[in-house]
């Protein structure tokens, strides 16, 4: 029997940022399905894991594999099909609710997706909001609400992959509750960056980050 | 009728307007002293420098020397756009050349065979001044639309990334800065048209008008002017933004830092 190819596979990855080094060498390798979290100080390197994922930071050293391919033009152009990428603050990029949930379904890519308002309820709903955000300008929904019409957003898209930087930060304990049962589905595989204990306890596998080197790898359930 | 001459001693006399102003100035503490000095006699000399060259042209009247002239007014056009844009110039100098010299040819083109037909198409009395004018409207146009745009890219980073990693090409996710920066390109242009004739007489006809010329061909011709400099500057700033978006970006379509000037 041949052996799966990891999902995402990070080899020595060293990345610097105006000169100075973020990421040291680290290595890691990720399964579909596997859910992850980088855990360390700020300025450690977490979030540029997840951004040297989607190519928007260049390899300084190391490579980055992605399906068992190296990263090219085509395979970051795969990475962004099938992952949604969720900042602290993310963007909605559109002046109602409505709007930034239908936002990528003007984009060629998925043009002939587009959601129904139904789907678009039943998304929210799983991610405990209410319908009525819909017709709601974006400016004036909280930071735990973006956040959670990102990630409804992606499950619009039908993404599988998630990078996931701090989203449970701005969340009370019942919203955070309805993105961890969002994600307790073994289809979907998390690339996440958090402090918070209730979301590293989620995580199968826990990295530590400091001075842009993993420190420390632990598997949930290890002794 | 001719424009009436104006002599040395009366040239002379026209720097005593400039006095009232520098004096106040002056009396402010403004510093300004040197750099209007510097503006001044660059401007003087510029200027006389020019009219020596404008008149070998006239009189030689020969194609080749005409169109190398607007080859130098075009790369001087070129690094004027980068410089002021903050963009560097071994990135973008043949597209911003490519873009600008396109647009302007089609439109000085198109007014000189289609409209005013001279005996000689070449002719440095109408090609000069006609794509002087041209150019020098398409070069503000094409700062306004490379600065504002890459300006707004930079300002807006995580909206783009958002859109490029929501599924957008490059194109896609550029297009609401690209829009921007076209629209802040030729909105002067045509709030300059608008008020054409009522609150701004314009330089075109102006001088037609003081060189003797029949104000009604004068208003022709400034209408000839404007519609070609809406033409040019609408063209070169979208064609040489498109231009750049294959210079600027990296294959991941991340804008590459490297290609804006550090101020």
């Amino acid at each position: 029997m041949t052996k799966q190819l990891p999902l995402i596979q990070f080899d020595q990855v060293g990345v610097s940022i105006h000169g100075k080094a973020i990421l040291a060498g680290i290595s890691f390798d990720m399964n579909a399905g596997d859910k992850a979290v980088f855990r360390g100080k700020s300025g450690a390197g977490k979030s540029t894991v997840l951004k040297t994922l989607l190519g928007l930071y260049p390899l300084a050293r190391g490579t980055v594999h992605f399906q068992g391919k190296p990263l090219d033009k085509s395979v970051i152009a795969e990475i962004r099909r099938c992952a949604a990428y969720i900042g602290q603050e993310p963007v909605l990029g559109a002046e109602t609710v409505r709007d930034a949930l239908l936002l990528p379904f003007q984009f060629k890519a998925h043009s002939g997706n587009k959601p129904s308002e139904t789907t678009m309820i039943k998304a929210l709903r799983t991610l405990h909001l209410p319908e009525t955000i819909l017709s709601q300008d974006c400016s004036r929904v909280s930071g735990g609400e973006k956040q959670r019409i990102a990630l409804a957003r992606g499950l619009l898209l039908g993404k599988s992959l998630y990078l996931l930087d701090e989203v449970t930060s701005a969340l009370d304990v019942e919203s955070k509750q309805a993105v961890f049962d969002v994600f307790a589905d073994p289809k979907l595989t998390v690339l996440s960056v958090a402090h918070d204990s209730d979301w590293v306890a989620l995580c199968g596998r826990v990295f530590d980050l400091e001075g842009g080197n993993i420190t420390e790898e632990k598997r949930n359930g290890d002794a | 009728m001719g424009t009436l001459d104006i002599g040395m001693t009366q040239m002379a006399t026209l720097f005593g307007v400039v006095l009232l102003p520098w004096l106040l100035i002056s009396l402010l503490g403004l510093k300004l002293n040197q750099v209007i000095a510097v503006s001044l006699l660059r401007m003087t000399v510029q200027l006389g420098l020019v009219g020596i060259y404008l008149k070998t042209l006239f009189t030689l009247n020969d194609p080749w020397l005409n169109g190398l002239w607007i080859v130098v007014m075009l790369v001087v056009a070129d690094l004027t756009i980068l410089r002021r844009a903050g963009l560097k110039r071994r990135y973008f100098f043949l597209a911003t050349f490519m873009a600008v010299a396109a647009s302007v040819v089609f439109s000085t083109a198109y007014l000189l065979l289609l409209v005013i037909q001279p005996p000689l198409l070449y002719d440095a009395r109408y090609l000069v001044p006609l794509t002087g004018m041209i150019l020098g409207n398409c070069l503000q146009g094409n700062v306004i639309a490379l600065e504002r745009f890459y300006t707004g890219l930079r300002k807006n980073e995580n909206e783009y990334l958002t859109y490029l990693l929501l599924g957008a090409t490059r194109w896609e996710a550029v297009r609401p800065y690209f829009r921007e920066a076209v629209k802040a390109a030729v909105n002067p242009g045509l709030a300059y048209m608008a008020t054409m004739g009522l609150v701004t007489l314009p330089g075109m006809m102006t001088g037609q008008i003081l060189g003797g010329g029949e104000p009604w061909t004068a208003v022709k011709y400034q209408i000839a002017i404007m519609l070609c400099i809406f033409t040019s500057t609408t063209l070169a700033c979208i064609l040489n933004l498109k231009l750049s978006l294959n210079l600027a970006f990296n294959e991941f379509d991340i804008l590459m830092e490297e290609v804006v000037e550090k101020r």
